[in-house]
Parts: structure tokens; C-alpha cells; sequence
């Protein structure tokens, strides 16, 4: 599913040049779900925006299910990400002006791959069923973590990248939407790479990633 | 208080940084300030200016002109009478030549006199400094105005070529006090060059009351003494002229305020977190208002001065046409140096001040009442703008009131102006309100799978709170031009059937010392098909100057007059009856005479008063005008003078021809006589003219609500910017989002534009019905002509294309970046 | 000699740097003076039209009931614009001014006017019943037949009227040689002679208040092209009645580098006239004053002298009545009437006037 191949970042600051990944391997298989681990500051973010081809790697070769990612365009790397992948950050990031139904349905339409069924299914198993016809201003923190699950999954990602999704959240909330999460991610059979601080979180998941010194070190 | 003071440089300071790190900001908020001062000042100084003028309108190049000495038979002054008069002591007497030369068409002006005759404090060439011998020896010169000789193209030494042929002598850049936009030459070489022998009339400076006793004894029978009533009439006459400017650079003030408020509220919202940072690390709330106070006034400070710098320049290049309007309509004399007094700067400056004030007073008090927590937590407002919104409109309908109670009692060009101010004002306030509604009328039409439609009109709500104070510009700007446009529009098909019907004769002959026994026999000529002679006196009536004119009510001109209204006793006025008159219908308007009143007026046999048979139109006259029978007038006003002798000529296709002949046989000049062809294209050329002003505010108006909108969407792309981000990275391609920011916007613009319509029809109709009538007296009938309009469609769609592509640009360069920083935006 | 104010220089040098320059300009074009011609009259009264600059310039001492002094000067002045052919007409290249100037008891009050030649409005000429008339606008003189005496002189001038008679029996002065004058070492040089020995009688009404007055008068005719030299600044010029008769007139053109240009004549009280050479006359400025004109401009002038005649052992100290007689005119310069007090006991007193141009 994601083949990663000594790649290099670094980011220019008045200080100097920051080395923030250095040579960094890795690879997950499709349906696998991993954990990626590190110090505030250690690349973390940096890496799913790699991926995501939100921001260039300086150097190294990255795979995505099965394509070289090198020659990708802009127009490429977004006809990846609406086909392919789905983002969840800490913030959410619905769409203020589109009711839970729109911003659920949003990815899938935009990919055009919207399913009625699962789109039931998934308002279901997220219980969300009460709340279509709000807007995201009327949800709490953890009913709009869960409608990004939610417009993540509706259009069967092959991978989610998440980013401190439960980060805004109490820790009880926090382990409910985890686990909904890693839950729908293996029934749809799609790949996770999930950023978190949290080794409780790190444990539902099939690898835990550690980054240091811009390198990963995989335990099982 | 040293420490305070301190503390307030450094929060004033920290507050101030921001515009640095903001160019675009800071480039709007400029260019609000300097182009909404900028309009209304350039209109200020060119008002001043021509008020300047009228106040010294009992001048003449630079000498007191108290009284004029006149020819009763309007034949001029013979200097013969001159020089006795000279000899007899009354040295305040000097002889002027006015008249009026034409080039290619254009009329233009030239005055004459005697320098070395004028009474003046200073010495005989004042401080011009002419050439004294040059001007009154062969080959002579003709002394112009500097904008006047460029507006001709004419260079020292150039010699101008009149439609008549003859040549002025060669041009000197140089002016005398109160020349305008007038050629100036010497008495002598005027009289040489324009072959006359008379002078058009002797001015008159400061004479005691025993000697204008003596000079009027003295006066020959043919010549009499004329008091100069020029200042009092220009002022009075002019008024509603100079309203109407002042209206219109209100307006653009006023949009270019919107500019101001959306770019100083969006600082003030950027800054936010900066203020609450300022407050948690202890600066009181009050102390940032002071701080933010300040900034208005370096704000205000540096756009009146911008503003006023950008208002002398455009004043200057507004000035010589609305100087040569003011010259046609009302023969008043400005001249085009142009003065920047104190007052007007410092006025420039509160109002700018006020201006600014008004847009911060609102958000800086809402941001003083919520305590720190409250502050930082709300940033959705996009929900909270509903409330907004209500307020607008509510605010909106009690203008509207205001302006329905104003309006049933509206007596005056100024308590009309309120009333179009109102009502412009309340339409802006309620338009949120129509947008919103329109919106959502929209939304609940289309259908559930448009998913793409649906999001792109959902985002109209996001867009709004931001583009809503840009559309309110946009909504003043469209309705005044629409109004304006058909006002003018409907004036000029009035004016150009009017001229059709009014100038019903072939030629004109100018000079009114030329009798038509002069060039036919008896009045009869092969060529000659009827011919109109009139007469007339002027006097004053109800307060202002009134024309006194006799005319031949058979001929084939009065019996096509035409007419505003009349009663049955027409055909009494028609039959020569004594007891009837006609009137200009400013004289029911402005003096409110109706029909059938009986008005009463001095002759030379005492008052005398007559009924009204019928109002006539009378476009582009200041003054009352009454139509009596030419013998009546001749009875009662034994000095009036005949003046206008209108020639209707054969179908001989040489009759025009034969007609010059016999004139220029009689004595006449090329250039005493004209043809109705020529009277219509000035008579046009002038009113476009008077109009171009108009024409040119409106359409910086509407390019400052132009910018107003680039503005509002450069601001509304850099706060939404991250948004944006996300959408890419869901995969939404640049189409797409073009399509889900530009409808919306799109929506609106049209939505607005359709807002504009119907109010720049109202606004048409309050121009035309009520404040025309109210300033000038002139009825018309309005006529709404959608060329206009869809010219300005087109435009306001040109002007959208360009501020999305600009803001297009915009994004594309600035996503990139934003895309990196995903998900930080808000850690 | 009475270039005073010539002034009408700056219509046509607008560029000046000094108000006396027309006196100075080339003259190129123009007639010069020459010794020949002699002067003839009555044709020398009008106008020599060809010549740049003429005028005729009276001043008189009066005396009024009550024994107060008053002054009096009129002056008329033509210019030619340039040495060209006169269009005439309108187009006439002559220009007019005349001065009008009254030292009253209380004060010192002036008038001046412009008119253009050619139109009637000013002039000097016969007139329609063949008597000599100089006029501008309703100031005029007219004498009798080709002469100028008797004569009338009526000016109106803020609120002053004045209606004098003229008359003088003694013959015309021919300054310089037999009237050919000259001004410079450099050859300036103009037509000049005088009368000065005028009795005038007349009434004068100043605002509202009539006075009747008489006393001399002098009138000097002169016409030139160039009569000054580029290196002479301005003059100062007296013109004297002596109690016993007699009339004096001297002057002296200040130099830029060097010795005044001085000059005199003595006229018996029968109008016979003696040149006065450089030797003969002794002219000092004793005091200066500085007066304050109305525009707040001061000027520092000699208005007070010592004048001596050697040869004839006269002595005077010459004094202004009052020191208050600028002219603020186009070309400024003061002149007003002085009182000559006798320095030694065969020296008659009398009064004069003076002039002073170029401070
Ligand atoms: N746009 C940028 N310009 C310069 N330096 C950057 C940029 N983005 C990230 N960095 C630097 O790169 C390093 C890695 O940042 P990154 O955001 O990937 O860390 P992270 O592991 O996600 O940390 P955290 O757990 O706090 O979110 C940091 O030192 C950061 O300062
Ligand atoms: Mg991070």
C-alpha cells in the first residue's frame, strides 16, 4: 500500500537548516493500520503531508498502492487524494456552511463515488442519524470528530492518514471515537497511518512507528 | 501619565506593524480614504471655486463693475459717447467688447477693453505684465488662458482661425483677474480685427451715489445706466447647480467609505488576537480604543491629505468643462486656477475622521464589551451575521420612513437631496436582507442531487458577512448611475425634441442692430418664406431676472411652441389679446404661479398685470421668461431692444446661399447669422458638456465600488484561505472551487444588480419628477432606456471577472503554502 | 528738466530693473536732439510726436487768503511706444499720463492717469476754435490761440477741484543752447524751455471748502529720445521764485561713478536768462530724512540744502514745506514745494519746488 524509500526533508529556518526526515524507510501493507510515534517536533505531521502530497519530499522515492510517486503533478497528487486517501485532523475541518448530511457526503460526491447504503450504514454506525440536518457550528467537538470519520471513509479510502484526530478531545470521547475509527477503517478494509501521543491509542493498531532523529524504528 | 503615554506609543506601535506585514490591506484602506476624499474634495474645491467667481462677478479684469452703461436699442456704445463721456470727468467708465467667436462649432468667448481706461488699484498692466505694445499695435495678440490655449491646442504666437474665416492675432499665454476661460485682447485691435465699430457696453466702477446721479444725467437718451446684479443672480441661479455636484460627491464619498469600513473593520478583525493578547498582558480596553482612536487619526490624517492631493488634480482636469457649462448656461465667468483654502482641508479632514470613526465605533465597542474569553472563543461569526443583518435592515426601513415623511413635504433641492440620500441609504442597509432572503428562495429551488450547486450556494453564507458592506457599495453605485443615466438620458431626448420644435426657422441673425429691411426689400425677398421678429427687455420678477419677450404670435415658431400646459384661453394669447401671456414653466415651478394666476410686472407705464395662458418649456434657462405680443412690449417697455430675428427660407436650393449674400450686402458679419443646424449641435455639444462632469463622477463611483469589491474578496481569500486548503485536500480541483466561490458571488452581484434596477428607476424618477423641478424648474417626461442599463451589466460583470481573476491569482500563489501548513492553522 | 517721472516706461520695458529706465533706453530709431532746428513758437507747444518722450510740466507756489502755502503740479506726459510709422487710431503708438498733485496745508494729495493716443480721449492740439489744449479725460489746460497764455487749468482729482488762470508776459527761457540741451558728457541731450515767471489766480475746493489763491507758477517744455545716460541714476532738480523778481533753476544729474552732471539758469525778472556752468554752482545736501510710505516702504531723501552761487555771492538754505510729498505713482519719486531762506543779506528768499527722482 505505501512503500517509503530513504527520503529526506529539511526545512530552512534563520537557524539553519533543519534535517526533520533523514533517510527515512518504511512500508505498510494494504489494511494494515499503524501508529506513528515521536516527540512534539520530531516530523510526524511532516510525514503524512508527504504523503499526502501536501509538501515535496527534498529526496527519496515514495510509493503509493503501487505508484511511483515521483512524476506526480498538483492535479495528480489531488486526483490521489479524492480517489484514494482521506485526511482527518485534529480540527475537524468540515465545511461550516454544509449541513452533517453535505459535509458527510462531500469526499464521496467529490470522488463521485457516493453509496447510499454505506452512506446509512456509515450515519448509523456513527450515530449521526439526529443530527444530518445541522450545521457544524451545532456539534460538540467529538459529534464533528465524528462526521469527519465519517466524510473519510464514505468514499472507500484505500488509506487515512490522521493527525492527532482526538487531540481536541476528553479522554472518555477521545477513546470512543479511537476506537470507532479503527473499527470502520478495518471493516472497510482500508490502510491507517495515525499520529498519536497516546500509547493506549497506539495499542489498537496493528504496527507502532517510532520517529527519531528523522528515522523510523517499526515494532510490532 | 509619562508611563501611560509610553505604554500607548508601544500598544499604538504594535497595532500600527500590522499594516506593514499587510501591504494589500494598507493599499485599500489608501485607496478608500484617498479616492472617497479624493471625489468629494475635487467637487468641494471646484464649487468654491466657481462660488469664488460669482463673488466677484461686480468685477471686471480685475475693475469694479458696479452698473454697465447699455444702448437702450441694444446696438452697443459708440465710442464717440465714450470719450465725451471721458471728457466729462466719469473716469471710472471703460469700454468693453464681449462676444461670443466660434471654432469648428465651439463657442468661445472673447472679451475686450482698454487697459490703460480700467480703474484699477494697480498699475495699468497689473502684475501680468504683458506687452503693452504688442497688444494694441498690428499685428496685435490675443491673450489666452493657459488651460484655454491647450484646450485649443495653441502655442505663443499661434493664430486661432474663427468659423467666420477671420484670424485672431497671434496668441500670448497670459490672463487678466477674472478673464476665465475667455480670450482677452486689446479694445482697439478687437474692434480692427472683428471689423465693429461699437463697443458692447462701458463698465462702471465704484462711483458715489451723487455721481452715478450725475453720470445718469449725463448719460446721452440712447444710453442707460444698468445696475450690475451679476454677484446676487450667479449665487442665487446657480445654487441648485452646485447641490447637485455636492450631492454626487457625497455618494462617491460615501461608497468610497464603504471601502474604508470594510478594510478598517477587516484590520480590526485580523488584529484580533493581537488585541486579546494586548489585553491578557494588561492593556486596558479602553486604553486600545484610544490606541485604535489614534490609528484612525494618523488613518484620517494621511487620507486627507492623499485625498485632497488627488481631489486639486482631478478638479483641475474637471474644472474647464463644467467652468465653459457655467459660461453657457449662466454667463458666469470661472476661471480655472484653482485655490485650496483651510477651510476646506480642515473640513476634508473631519469629515474623513468622522468617516473612520463611524466604521470602528461599532466593532471596537462590541470587542470592548466582551471580556477576554468571550473574545477569543467567537469566530464563526458568519452564523452570528443573520443578527447583523436585521439590525441593517431595520435601520434600513427607518430611513425608509424618514424619507416617504421627507418626501411628501419636500419643498427644496436640498431637503431633496436628503430624501435621495435617505432612500439610497435605507435601499443599501435593507439589501443584506433581500440578498439573504434571495439566497435561500434559491437554495430551497434546487433539487438534491445538484449537490456541487447546493454547496456552492451554502457558501454564499460564508461570503457574505464579508462582500456585504462591498454589495451595499456596489448597490449605491449602480443605482446612481442608472439613475443618473436616465435622468440624463430622458433631459437630452427632451432637450433634443424641444430644440426640433423650438427652432423651427432656418437661420438666426445674431446681431440685433440688423433690421430685416436692411437685406430684403420691405421684408420680402425671392428667397424668404416668412421671417419672425422679437423684441424683449429684461427685468426682475418675484426675486430673480426675468426675460420680458414680444413676439409675433402668428408666426409659424410661437404657433408651435412648446407647450407644458395651457388653458382654454391659448387662442386668446394666439389672437394678440393684451391680457394673456405665456410662461416659462419655472415661472410656475420655481415662482408657483398656476395657470390662469394673475402676475403682476413693472413697466415703463407702472405695474401692470396679465393672466397665464399656457406654460412653455424652457430648458437650460435660468430665468423667468414671459411671451407677450411684440407691440405690447414695445408699448409697455419703450427701451426694449429687438433682439432675435429668426428667417424661414425657401425650398430654392440655393436660398441659403442668397440669404448670406444679402446680408453680408446689408453690412452683416459671417457669424451674425446661424443656422438652426449649428444652434442644435452647440446647443447639444454644451449639454453634453454640462453633463460630462456627471458622467465622470458616476463613473468613478462606480470604479471605486469596483474596488470596494476586489477589496472585500482579497480579504475574504486571505482569512478563508485555510479553508480552501482543506478543500484541496479533499480533492477538490480548482474548477470546482472556482465554480463554489464564484457563483455565490456571481449570485449576489446579479442580485444586487437586480436590487439596483428598481431603485435606480425610483432614484430617476425623484431626479427627473421632483429635484429637477424643485432646482431648474424643467418638467420632462422620464424615459427609462435599457441600453444603460445593460452597459452597466456588462460592466459590473467585467469588473467581477477581474476581481475573481485577481483573486483567483491570488489563491494559486498562496495555496501552496497554505497547503504545508495544514493542520496547523489552528494549534 | 523734469524727466520725473517718465515713468510710462514700464508699458513698454517690462522687464525693467529700474522705473527711469525708458529715460535711459536706446534711442536708436528715433530722432535725436540736435542744436538745430531752433525752437519756434507757437508750433513747439504741440506735440513732437517722432520724439520718444515729451511733456509739459507745471508747478506753482500759491498763497491762499489766510496766508497758508499751498503747491501745485500738473504734468502731462506722451510717450511714443516705438520709432515706427503711427497706425493712429486705436492702433496709435502714443501713450498719455498725467499727474495731478496738490500740497495742501494738511497734507499732500495726488492723482495719476493713463490714455491711449490716437482716440481723443488725451492730447495736446488746437482745438475747434483754434486755442492751444492739453487734456486727459476732463484735466485740461487751454490757453489762447497757438499760446498757452492766457491759459485755464481745470483738474479734478479726489474730491479737490481747481480753476486757475495763467498768465505770463515775460518771454519764453531757451534752456541750454538757445533750447537745445544737454544731459551727459555722452551727448543725451533734449529739447527744453521754460516760463517761469506764471501768475496764477484761481479757486481751488478741497473736499467741499473753497479757497482762493494766486501766486507764481513754472512750466517747462521739454521733448528728447534719450535724455539720460546709462550711468545716471536719478536727479535733483530746483526751480526757485526770488522775492525780488527773479527765478532760478538748477539741477544735477547724480553719476554712478563720479561728478554730478550740474547745471543751472538765472532769469531776471524780466525774463532774461543766464546758463549757469559746472564752477558756478554749489549744491549740498545738508540733512537726510527717512520718510514712511503708506505700503510701510521707507525712504531716505535730502530734503534739506545748501545752494550757493559764487560768482553772484548768493547763499540759500533750501528746506521742504512739507517733507510728506511722495508720489507712489507707476514712477515713484518726490516733489513737492521748498522754502529758500537767504544765507547772506544781498541774497533774496523765495520759495520753488523740488524734485527728486531715482531714491
Ligand atoms: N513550513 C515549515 N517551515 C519550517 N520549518 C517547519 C515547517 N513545518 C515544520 N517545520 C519544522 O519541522 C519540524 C517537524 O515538524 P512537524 O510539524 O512535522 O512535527 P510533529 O512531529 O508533527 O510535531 P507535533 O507533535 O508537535 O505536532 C519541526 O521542527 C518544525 O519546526
Ligand atoms: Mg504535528
Amino acid at each position: 500500500m505505501l512503500e517509503l524509500t530513504d527520503v529526506h526533508k529539511h526545512f530552512q529556518q534563520a537557524d539553519g537548516a533543519v534535517r526533520v526526515l533523514d533517510g527515512l524507510s518504511t512500508s505498510l501493507a494494504p489494511g494494515r493500520s499503524a501508529a506513528l510515534l515521536g516527540e512534539s517536533g520530531s516530523g510526524k505531521s511532516t510525514l503524512l503531508h508527504l504523503i499526502a502530497g501536501l509538501d515535496s519530499a527534498d529526496s527519496g522515492r515514495i510509493v503509493l498502492d503501487g505508484t511511483d510517486t515521483s512524476a506526480f503533478k498538483d492535479a495528480d497528487w489531488a486526483a490521489w487524494r479524492r480517489d484514494k486517501l482521506s485526511l482527518i485532523f485534529q480540527n475537524y475541518h468540515l465545511v461550516p456552511t454544509l449541513t452533517v448530511a453535505d459535509n458527510l457526503a462531500l469526499q464521496a460526491r467529490l470522488a463521485g463515488r457516493f453509496d447510499g447504503d454505506f452512506y446509512d450504514h456509515l450515519v448509523a454506525r456513527l450515530g449521526l442519524s439526529d443530527l444530518l440536518k445541522r450545521l457544524p457550528h451545532q456539534l460538540s467537538g467529538g459529534q464533528q470528530q465524528r462526521v469527519a470519520i465519517g466524510r473519510a471513509l464514505l468514499h472507500r479510502p484505500a488509506l487515512v492518514l490522521a493527525d492527532e484526530p482526538t487531540g481536541n478531545l476528553d479522554e472518555r470521547s477521545s477513546a470512543a471515537v479511537m476506537a470507532l475509527l479503527t473499527e470502520l477503517v478495518r471493516e472497510a478494509g482500508a490502510s491507517l497511518l495515525m499520529v498519536t501521543h497516546s500509547p493506549a491509542m497506539a495499542a489498537h493498531l496493528d504496527e507502532r512507528w517510532q520517529l527519531t532523529n528523522g528515522r523510523l524504528e517499526t515494532a510490532a | 501619565m509619562r508611563r501611560l503615554l509610553s505604554v500607548l506609543t508601544r500598544v499604538l506601535l504594535t497595532l500600527l506593524s500590522h499594516y506593514r506585514r499587510h501591504i494589500a490591506q494598507t493599499l485599500f484602506l489608501a485607496i478608500g480614504l484617498v479616492t472617497g476624499v479624493g471625489l468629494w474634495s475635487a467637487v468641494q474645491i471646484i464649487n468654491d471655486h466657481a462660488r469664488a467667481s460669482y463673488s466677484e462677478a461686480d468685477q471686471l479684469l480685475g475693475a469694479q463693475a458696479s452698473h454697465w452703461v447699455r444702448a437702450r436699442d441694444g446696438a452697443g456704445i459708440d465710442p464717440a459717447d465714450y470719450i465725451a463721456l471721458r471728457r466729462d470727468g466719469f473716469t471710472q467708465l471703460y469700454p468693453i467688447l464681449e462676444t461670443r467667436l466660434a471654432v469648428n462649432d465651439e463657442p468661445l468667448w472673447l472679451i475686450a477693453t482698454d487697459l490703460l481706461a480700467l480703474p484699477r488699484s494697480e498699475s495699468p498692466l497689473g502684475a501680468s505684465g504683458g506687452d503693452w505694445p504688442s497688444l494694441v499695435q498690428p499685428p496685435y495678440q490675443t491673450w489666452y488662458p493657459p488651460d484655454l490655449a491647450a484646450d485649443f491646442g495653441i502655442g505663443p504666437g499661434d493664430t486661432l482661425m474663427l468659423d467666420d474665416g477671420r484670424q485672431l492675432p497671434p496668441a500670448a499665454l497670459q490672463q487678466q483677474p477674472q478673464q476665465g476661460r475667455r480670450l482677452f485682447m486689446d479694445i482697439g485691435a478687437a474692434l480692427a480685427v472683428l471689423q465693429r465699430d461699437h463697443f458692447s457696453y462701458l463698465g462702471v466702477g465704484e462711483l458715489s451715489s451723487a455721481e452715478t446721479d450725475r453720470l445718469r444725467r449725463a448719460l446721452p437718451n440712447h444710453l442707460q445706466l444698468v445696475d450690475n446684479r451679476q454677484r446676487l443672480d450667479l449665487t442665487q441661479l446657480t445654487a441648485s447647480l452646485h447641490s447637485h455636484l455636492t450631492a454626487m460627491s457625497l455618494l462617491a464619498f460615501a461608497v468610497g467609505l464603504f471601502i474604508v469600513f470594510n478594510a478598517v473593520r477587516f484590520a480590526l478583525h485580523l488584529r484580533r488576537p493581537t488585541l486579546h493578547t494586548l489585553r491578557e498582558l494588561g492593556a486596558s480596553s479602553r486604553m486600545l480604543s484610544v490606541a485604535v482612536l489614534l490609528e484612525a487619526l494618523v488613518w484620517s490624517a494621511l487620507g486627507t491629505l492623499g485625498g485632497l492631493a488627488a481631489g486639486r488634480a482631478l478638479a483641475t482636469l474637471l474644472l474647464p468643462p463644467v467652468a465653459s457649462s457655467l459660461q453657457s448656461l449662466y454667463g458666469a465667468v470661472v476661471g480655472t486656477d484653482i485655490q485650496l483654502g483651510w477651510a476646506r482641508i480642515l473640513l476634508a479632514w473631519g469629515i474623513t475622521l468622522v468617516g473612520l470613526l463611524l466604521a470602528l465605533a461599532w466593532p471596537l465597542w462590541r470587542e470592548a464589551q466582551q471580556n477576554i474569553r468571550q473574545a477569543r472563543s467567537a469566530s464563526d461569526d458568519w452564523a452570528a451575521d443573520r443578527q447583523a443583518r436585521r439590525w441593517l435592515a431595520l435601520f434600513g426601513l427607518l430611513l425608509a420612513v424618514a424619507a416617504l415623511m421627507l418626501h411628501s413635504r419636500m419643498s427644496t433641492v436640498t431637503q431633496g437631496f436628503v430624501v435621495l440620500g435617505l432612500s439610497l441609504f435605507a435601499a443599501a442597509f435593507v439589501l443584506p436582507v433581500w440578498l439573504a432572503s434571495a439566497l435561500r428562495l434559491v437554495e430551497r429551488c434546487l433539487p438534491e442531487p445538484a449537490w456541487k450547486l447546493r454547496w456552492a450556494l451554502r457558501d454564499a453564507w460564508a461570503q457574505l458577512p464579508q462582500v456585504r458592506v462591498a454589495m451595499m457599495a456596489l448597490l449605491l453605485a449602480l443605482t446612481a448611475n442608472l439613475g443618473v443615466e436616465t435622468l440624463v438620458g430622458s433631459f437630452r431626448s427632451a432637450l433634443t425634441i424641444w430644440l426640433d420644435q423650438r427652432l423651427a426657422a432656418d437661420l438666426y441673425i445674431q446681431d440685433d442692430s440688423l433690421r430685416l429691411a436692411a437685406f430684403t426689400d420691405h421684408g420680402a425677398a425671392p428667397w424668404l418664406v416668412a421671417s419672425h421678429q422679437r423684441n424683449g427687455v429684461q427685468i426682475r420678477w418675484s426675486g430673480r431676472p426675468t426675460l420680458i419677450r414680444g413676439l409675433n404670435t402668428n408666426a409659424p415658431d410661437s404657433r408651435a411652441l412648446p407647450l407644458a400646459d395651457a388653458n382654454e384661453h391659448l387662442q386668446d394669447w394666439f389672437d394678440g389679446d393684451n391680457d394673456w401671456v405665456l410662461a416659462n414653466e419655472q415661472v410656475h415651478h420655481l415662482a408657483g404661479v398656476e395657470l390662469g394666476d394673475r402676475v403682476q410686472v413693472d413697466t415703463a407705464q407702472g405695474p401692470q398685470a396679465f393672466r397665464i395662458a399656457g406654460f412653455f418649456h424652457d430648458y437650460g434657462s435660468p430665468y423667468f421668461q414671459l411671451y407677450l405680443p411684440y407691440a405690447t412690449v414695445e408699448r409697455l417697455w419703450p427701451n426694449a431692444s429687438p433682439e432675435g430675428l429668426a428667417l424661414w427660407l425657401s425650398d430654392a436650393p440655393d436660398a441659403e446661399q442668397q440669404a448670406e449674400s444679402a446680408l453680408l450686402a446689408a453690412g452683416a458679419q459671417p457669424g451674425d447669422w446661424l443656422n438652426q443646424n449649428t444652434i442644435k449641435r452647440v446647443s447639444l455639444r454644451i449639454f453634453d458638456r454640462t453633463f460630462a462632469i456627471t458622467t465622470a463622477m458616476n463613473g468613478l463611483t462606480l470604479s471605486v465600488a469596483g474596488i470596494a469589491l476586489l477589496a472585500a474578496l482579497l480579504a475574504l481569500h486571505q482569512q478563508r484561505l485555510s479553508h480552501y486548503a482543506h478543500w484541496r485536500a479533499l480533492g477538490v480541483r480548482y474548477r470546482e472551487w472556482l465554480l463554489i466561490v464564484a457563483l455565490p458571488l456571481a449570485l449576489l452581484v446579479a442580485l444586487t444588480g437586480l436590487a439596483a434596477l428598481p431603485l435606480g428607476a425610483l432614484l430617476s424618477s425623484l431626479l427627473v419628477h421632483d429635484l429637477n423641478v424643485h432646482a431648474f424648474g424643467w418638467t420632462m417626461p422620464l424615459q427609462w432606456q435599457w441600453p444603460p442599463a445593460l452597459r452597466l451589466a456588462a460592466l459590473t460583470a467585467a469588473v467581477l471577472g477581474l476581481t475573481l481573476l485577481i483573486s483567483l491569482w491570488q489563491v494559486r500563489r498562496r495555496l501552496p503554502l497554505a497547503l504545508k501548513q495544514l493542520g496547523e492553522d489552528d494549534a | 528738466m523734469r524727466y520725473a517721472r517718465l515713468l510710462i516706461i514700464a508699458l513698454i520695458s517690462h522687464a525693467v530693473a529700474d522705473d527711469y529706465q525708458l529715460l535711459r533706453a536706446d534711442p536708436s530709431g528715433y530722432p535725436r536732439a540736435v542744436p538745430n532746428p531752433a525752437i519756434e513758437f507757437p508750433t513747439d507747444h504741440l506735440p513732437h510726436p517722432d520724439f520718444r518722450i515729451e511733456w509739459w510740466y507745471l508747478t506753482a507756489n500759491l498763497t491762499d487768503a489766510d496766508g497758508e502755502s499751498w503747491g501745485l503740479q500738473w504734468t502731462l506726459f506722451r510717450q511714443a511706444m516705438t520709432p515706427n510709422a503711427d497706425p493712429g487710431g486705436w492702433a496709435s503708438k502714443q501713450v498719455w499720463m498725467a499727474h495731478a498733485a496738490l500740497s495742501t496745508p494738511t497734507g499732500h494729495r495726488y492723482a495719476e492717469r493713463f490714455a491711449r493716443g490716437g482716440i481723443g480721449q488725451a492730447g495736446v492740439a488746437l482745438n475747434d476754435t483754434g486755442d492751444f489744449n492739453a487734456w486727459l479725460d476732463d484735466w485740461q489746460w487751454t490757453g489762447t490761440a497757438g499760446s498757452l497764455f492766457p491759459g485755464t487749468l481745470d483738474l479734478a482729482f479726489d474730491a479737490i477741484n481747481l480753476d486757475i488762470t495763467l498768465n505770463s508776459t515775460t518771454p519764453w527761457v531757451l534752456q541750454g543752447e538757445a533750447g537745445y540741451h544737454q544731459k551727459s558728457d555722452l551727448g543725451q541731450a533734449s529739447h527744453y524751455y521754460s516760463q517761469p515767471h506764471i501768475q496764477i489766480d484761481g479757486e481751488l475746493t478741497v473736499d467741499g471748502e473753497t479757497f482762493t489763491v494766486s501766486g507764481p507758477g513754472w512750466l517747462d517744455r521739454e521733448w528728447s529720445s534719450q535724455p539720460l545716460a546709462p550711468n545716471q541714476p536719478g536727479w535733483d532738480w530746483f526751480s526757485l521764485h526770488l522775492n525780488d523778481g527773479s527765478a532760478l533753476m538748477v539741477y544735477q544729474l547724480r553719476n554712478d561713478n563720479g561728478e554730478p552732471w550740474i547745471n543751472g539758469t538765472w532769469v531776471d525778472a524780466d525774463g532774461r536768462s543766464q546758463s549757469l556752468e559746472r564752477g558756478a554752482i554749489e549744491l549740498t545736501a545738508e540733512s537726510f530724512t527717512t520718510l514712511t510710505l503708506p505700503t510701510g516702504e521707507q525712504k531716505t531723501l535730502p530734503l534739506d540744502w545748501t545752494l550757493r552761487l559764487p560768482d553772484r555771492n548768493h547763499s540759500w538754505r533750501i528746506t521742504a514745506l512739507r517733507p510728506d510729498s511722495w508720489l507712489s505713482t507707476l514712477f515713484p519719486y518726490w516733489e513737492g514745494p521748498v522754502v529758500a531762506q537767504s544765507q547772506n543779506p544781498a541774497t533774496p528768499g523765495g520759495m520753488g519746488y523740488l524734485e527728486l527722482t531715482g531714491y
